[in-house]
């Protein structure tokens, strides 16, 4: 028993007041944990999305480029002096800058032109376990990646559609089951020919088949793959192995561009050109900065409302204390008479009070980080978002997020308190 | 009543005590010059009718109300320009007071609100302490309802609480502003009583009274009209 049991034998008495404190404050808190903790598992998801949106620097060999058009008819890029970049040097130098962890994928691109069947048609030439991460839409509609197993394919297939599941009750024996025959069908690629994967606009256009040969100069290559529409560049063209497609091209170890993926929230893209422009002199360097600025804006835009929202709900929890305190002091002002008249100072009276919301601060915050830990768990799941595993408990933030709710509390209890340590024993216990 | 053991040299001294209140733009003087002496052990009481400013006085001698000037000189110190640490200190451990209305805080038990006065700080109340609270709640016949919170307790007992609150403290004077009023007779009767024993233990008693058969029980009789003693 010390000056603490009075301040909770009163918040105990007033169990109606102090739960519904409680509660507001409680609420606060599960919003603004459960507000962070999702925004933290769907940052971290959108970073992963955006990736797979695409490449956001360009990296290519300065060219003398002229755009010609006349009347209002695009003639196309006519481009002198084509020229490459080495790919093994340009690829070591941008893995070689300071802010090589904000870099994703670098995924470098050889484009050579060829014609099949007397239509003009572009051989893309990709690293494919880059352009894979660059891609994450990309879904083979028929066929393999080229350099995949057919165990892989099979794989992946699962990965990606797991309801059409082998059936559980027995293993299938492998090879035997006709459902996996079909998507992973491997086309044989005869020796001295290479795979193909072909965009689905380009390989309606050409009429290829899996297993279609498409020559270039003296190399053959051989379509095992067909995407699926993507709605994207990627449909019209024929994508190839780059060390595949050097060789057949008579560009060995060279590329035409590389694309490089650097988004992540708050991403210094600006610090991460100059470095790729230093570590690559003579080198063109592009950002695709509207769409870069757009996404860090909408990511910055949904951290901001959660701050904001967050503040209301704590500021008005704040007033919610401050005024309920503050016709407390009222109602207690016969008690306060007595305490001073038993030689409790000013000081004493004052930190009841504040002791008082600190105590409903802290608990407060304890419930509701608790709270908030669970909710974010059913939030992500309606939501239906992945990465609630990767949500960790972390004792040391509950205590923190107890102390910060029970200063505050306090803070919001500050002016009731001096009110109340300012009241003179004679103004609360003369009756007249 | 008892055997007095007072002192001839006052313990408490109010010299000259003016304190006038200003309500709804009227000046009214409550006290025109008060002074009383009070030796150690003294049971003194106060009457006078209503309005005539006891309260108003008793607040002042014990320090819970400032008056506009004159002195009130305790242990040969004047209290009107002590510090308020000084008071603080005088107000726990050496001045008592109970009132009419027996002012218990609702939410602590007779014996928390026994041991209220050692509930200052962080430091908890010792087991000795509580002993003497239990000690001082059997001295007014309380020790069976030492967990009652006051609302459980009838008046009398609320009182009664009040008065083992100011027993435990070991003060040397104590306070009482009409402590029987809001009693029937018999609970007021037992109420004197205690106060009489305790008085005869050495503790100065000041009590205010619209009894006058309890104010002939004091050793002294003052008389208050207008805001003066008479
Ligand atoms: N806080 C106050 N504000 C204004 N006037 C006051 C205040 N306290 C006392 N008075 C006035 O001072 C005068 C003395 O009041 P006090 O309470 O001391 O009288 P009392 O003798 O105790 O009366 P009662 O026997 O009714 O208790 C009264 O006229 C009263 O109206
Ligand atoms: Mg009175």
């Amino acid at each position: 028993m010390n000056i603490l049991t009075i301040a909770l034998r009163n918040a105990r008495k007033k169990w109606v007041r102090t739960l519904l404190l409680l509660l507001v404050f409680s609420l606060g808190v599960v919003s603004i944990v459960a507000l962070s903790f999702v925004s933290r598992v769907v940052g971290d998801g959108l970073e992963k999305k955006l990736v797979s949106y695409g490449a956001n620097i360009l990296v290519s060999p300065k060219s003398e480029k002229l755009t010609v058009s006349y009347g209002g008819f695009a003639l196309g890029d006519m481009l002198f002096d084509v020229s490459y970049l080495d790919e093994a040097d340009t690829v070591k130098r941008i893995e070689g800058i300071e802010l090589r962890k904000n870099v994703s994928v670098i995924a470098p691109k050889l484009v050579v032109m060829d014609h099949v069947q007397g239509a003009a048609v572009a051989i893309v030439g990709v690293r494919f376990e880059q352009e894979k991460l660059l891609k994450g839409f990309w879904m083979v509609e028929q066929g393999t990646f080229p350099g995949e197993t057919p165990e892989q394919a099979a794989a992946r297939q699962a990965m990606a559609a797991p309801m059409h599941d082998a059936p559980a009750h027995a293993p299938a024996p492998k090879d035997a089951d006709p459902k996996d025959a079909k998507p992973t069908a491997a086309v044989h690629v005869p020796a001295g020919a290479d795979a193909l994967l072909a965009g689905s606009a380009a390989a309606e256009k050409l009429g290829l088949k899996l297993g279609s040969v498409v020559p270039l100069d003296r190399h053959k290559f051989v379509v095992t793959g067909i995407l699926a529409p993507t709605g994207s560049e990627d449909d019209n063209v024929l994508l190839a192995d780059m060390d595949a497609l050097q060789r057949a091209s008579g560009h060995p170890g060279k590329v035409n561009f590389v694309e490089v993926a650097a988004l992540c929230s708050g991403c210094p893209i600006d610090d991460i050109v100059n470095q790729i422009s230093a570590a690559l002199p003579g080198v063109e360097i592009k950002t695709l900065r509207g769409i870069v600025e757009q996404r860090m804006v909408s990511v910055h835009f949904v951290k901001k409302l959660i701050l904001s929202v967050s503040l209301v709900i704590l500021l008005t929890g704040c007033s919610m204390v401050g005024i309920s305190m503050l016709s407390a002091v009222n109602e207690r002002k016969k008690e306060i008479g007595i305490l001073r008249s038993l030689g409790f100072s000013r000081r004493a009276v004052f930190s009841i009070f504040c002791a008082e919301a600190a105590a409903v601060g802290l608990l407060a915050g304890f419930v509701g980080y608790l709270a908030g830990y669970f909710v974010s768990f059913r939030i992500l799941a309606v939501l239906e978002i992945e990465g609630a595993g990767s949500l960790p408990f972390e004792p040391l933030h509950l205590a923190a997020t107890a102390l910060v709710l029970a200063i505050l509390t306090s803070l919001a209890s500050l002016f009731p308190a001096w009110k109340a340590a300012g009241i003179e024993p004679s103004e609360a216990l003369v009756t007249l | 009543m008892h055997e007095p053991q007072i002192i001839d040299a006052p313990l408490l001294e109010a010299i000259g005590i003016t304190k006038s209140f200003t309500q709804d733009g009227m000046a009214s003087q409550a006290l025109k010059g008060v002074s009383l002496s009070v030796a150690q052990g003294e049971f003194v009481s106060i009457v006078g009718r209503s309005g005539s400013g006891k309260s108003t006085f008793v607040s002042v001698l014990s320090t819970l109300l400032m008056p506009d000037a004159g002195q009130v000189n305790y242990n040969g110190k004047d209290l009107v320009r002590a510090t308020e640490a000084e008071i603080n200190a005088i107000r726990h451990g050496d001045f008592a007071v109970i009132f009419q209305f027996h002012y218990l805080l609702p939410y602590l038990t007779a014996l928390e609100n026994t041991l209220l006065p050692f509930m200052r700080s962080l430091k908890p109340v010792t087991r000795a302490q509580k002993t003497r609270a239990m000690e001082c709640l059997a001295r007014v016949g309380l020790a069976d309802k030492a967990h009652r919170l006051p609302g459980q307790l009838s008046g009398g007992e609320q009182q009664r609480v009040a008065i083992a609150r100011a027993l435990v403290k070991e003060a040397r004077v104590l306070f009482a502003d009409e402590p029987t009023g809001s009693l029937d007779s018999a609970t007021g009767a037992t109420v004197m009583e205690l106060l009489g024993q305790i008085n005869t233990e050495g503790l100065a008693v000041v009590m205010v009274t619209h009894n006058e058969e309890y104010a002939r029980l004091a050793h002294r009789l003052v008389r208050m009209e207008d805001g003066l003693v008479v």
